[in-house]
């Protein structure tokens, strides 16, 4: 009698007891996730400056004094014209015109201008008409221009803001169904024209000019001595921002092995 | 009458909320997020008015080293101001060797430092690693003279932090 008392006390117990559990898993949800930071920090590797500040061993290891097979691959970067050259000679200089796109504070309203070097004046708040401070400049966009700085390149897009180009690797402005183009990726991923409106007509970015290139370049002289490098050559006054940019650019194309150098004014 | 003696006890007894499922998914959570934190930990703390740019890389900051951050008004080594931002312009173009004594004593004083580590054996060998958070806004030639100032005291190992480009 008492066994069958006891059976029965224990048969209603099934499940443990997990409201504590849960009530630490309510508080901490919400504290991990609210302390979880989204917006991520990476890094990006560098070398020295060229000719500066190698005064240590390690610095001169890596540059051998034979330079028979080298490529020297540079890319120089001033206000207005980016350029690709190395020991073999210049490409066509790109020239760009910058395009600044502001989020303002206040009423997160975006906002993209054209910005002039000459008169380098901050754009008006299109409402209250404050001029906008410099931490509110999101992006900035160079978009590829004619000599004389009037015309702006346009060429086509993929929804997935990858440049289109053809088989050697010229950017495309007008594409017909049947069409074999290329997007912009690495490697460079080909399709067959099926719809042309799927492809949108947008400025050239100067960035994507400049991949589209140094891939080029990469498939070319695959075997040079140091066909991993490539040296960013600045003018002073050159924002950060772009030097960035160019980087990833170079990057993408598999160049990973960076450094930078300074234009003599 | 066997059917009936089955059905009885269930009845009776008292149905709980079914919690199982959710335990699940809040057990997942919470360990995601646990684990997030342990690989990002804040290696590099973001310092006021800094806005790092935007690029596509994924690499990671791994340890904690040298920092230097360059916002508009001042150079900081490791969150402390050493040098105002202007006296590193004011550097003249011409230098061939442009760097700020100020900012060099204070980057020799840190090699020092991770020298006499070496020596007690609590590293392996001198990194020379830092990581250099600029403003995305800063010319270039600034960043060009910090970059001097760095490799005279023997810091050639070098790195950019940037924002991870959402996309």
């Amino acid at each position: 009698m008492a066994l069958k008392n006891f059976k029965k006390a224990t048969a209603t117990v099934k499940d443990l007891d997990l409201t504590p559990f849960m009530c630490l898993m309510v508080v901490l949800v919400p504290i991990l996730l609210l302390q979880a930071e989204f917006a991520q920090i990476a890094i990006i590797d560098i070398n020295l400056p060229e000719g500066r500040g190698s005064q240590t061993k390690q610095t001169v290891k890596q540059r051998p004094k034979e330079e028979e097979n080298k490529l020297l691959l540079t890319a120089i970067i001033t206000d207005s014209v980016l350029t690709l050259g190395a020991k073999g000679g210049f490409l066509p200089s790109l020239f760009y015109q910058e395009f600044h796109k502001y989020i303002t504070k206040d009423d997160g309203k975006e906002l993209t201008v054209k910005y002039d070097p000459k008169n380098p004046e901050p754009p008006k708040h299109p409402v209250t008409g404050r001029p906008l401070e410099i931490y509110e400049r999101y992006d900035i966009y160079l978009y590829s221009c004619d000599q004389d700085y009037e015309e702006i390149n346009k060429c086509l897009y993929t929804k997935y803001g990858e440049m289109l180009t053809d088989v050697d690797g010229v950017p495309v402005q007008k594409v017909e169904p049947g069409d074999t183009v290329y997007a912009l990726s690495n490697p460079r991923r080909m399709s067959v024209v099926r719809d042309p409106s799927e492809f949108q007509l947008q400025p050239m970015s100067v960035y994507d000019e400049l991949k589209n290139r140094l891939m080029k370049v990469k498939e070319r002289f695959k075997d040079a001595d140091d066909a991993e490098n490539i040296i960013i050559a600045a003018e002073n006054e050159v924002l950060y921002d772009k030097i960035v940019q160019i980087m990833d650019a170079a990057r993408q194309a598999e160049f990973p092995n960076i450094s930078i150098a300074k234009l003599r004014g | 009458m066997a059917k009936k003696r089955g059905r009885a006890p269930k009845k009776n007894r008292r149905e709980g909320l079914q919690i199982t499922s959710m335990m699940d998914m809040f057990t997942i959570l919470v360990v995601f997020l646990l684990k997030q934190f342990a690989a990002e930990g804040a290696i590099l703390t973001n310092a006021d008015n800094l806005v790092l740019p935007n690029s596509v890389s994924k690499k990671k900051p791994k340890e904690v080293n040298l920092q230097i951050a360059v916002t508009h008004d001042m150079v900081l080594v490791d969150n402390l101001p050493v040098v105002p931002t202007e006296d590193i312009r004011n550097i003249p173009h011409d230098n061939p060797d442009p760097s700020n004594p100020k900012l060099e004593e204070r980057l020799r004083s840190h090699y020092a430092q991770e020298e006499e580590m070496v020596r007690l054996g609590a590293l392996n060998e001198v990194e020379g690693k830092v990581i250099v958070q600029v403003d995305k806004n800063m010319d270039f030639d600034v960043l060009y003279k910090i970059m001097n100032t760095c490799g005279k005291v023997g810091y050639n190992n070098m790195n950019f932090a940037v924002m991870e480009r959402e996309s």
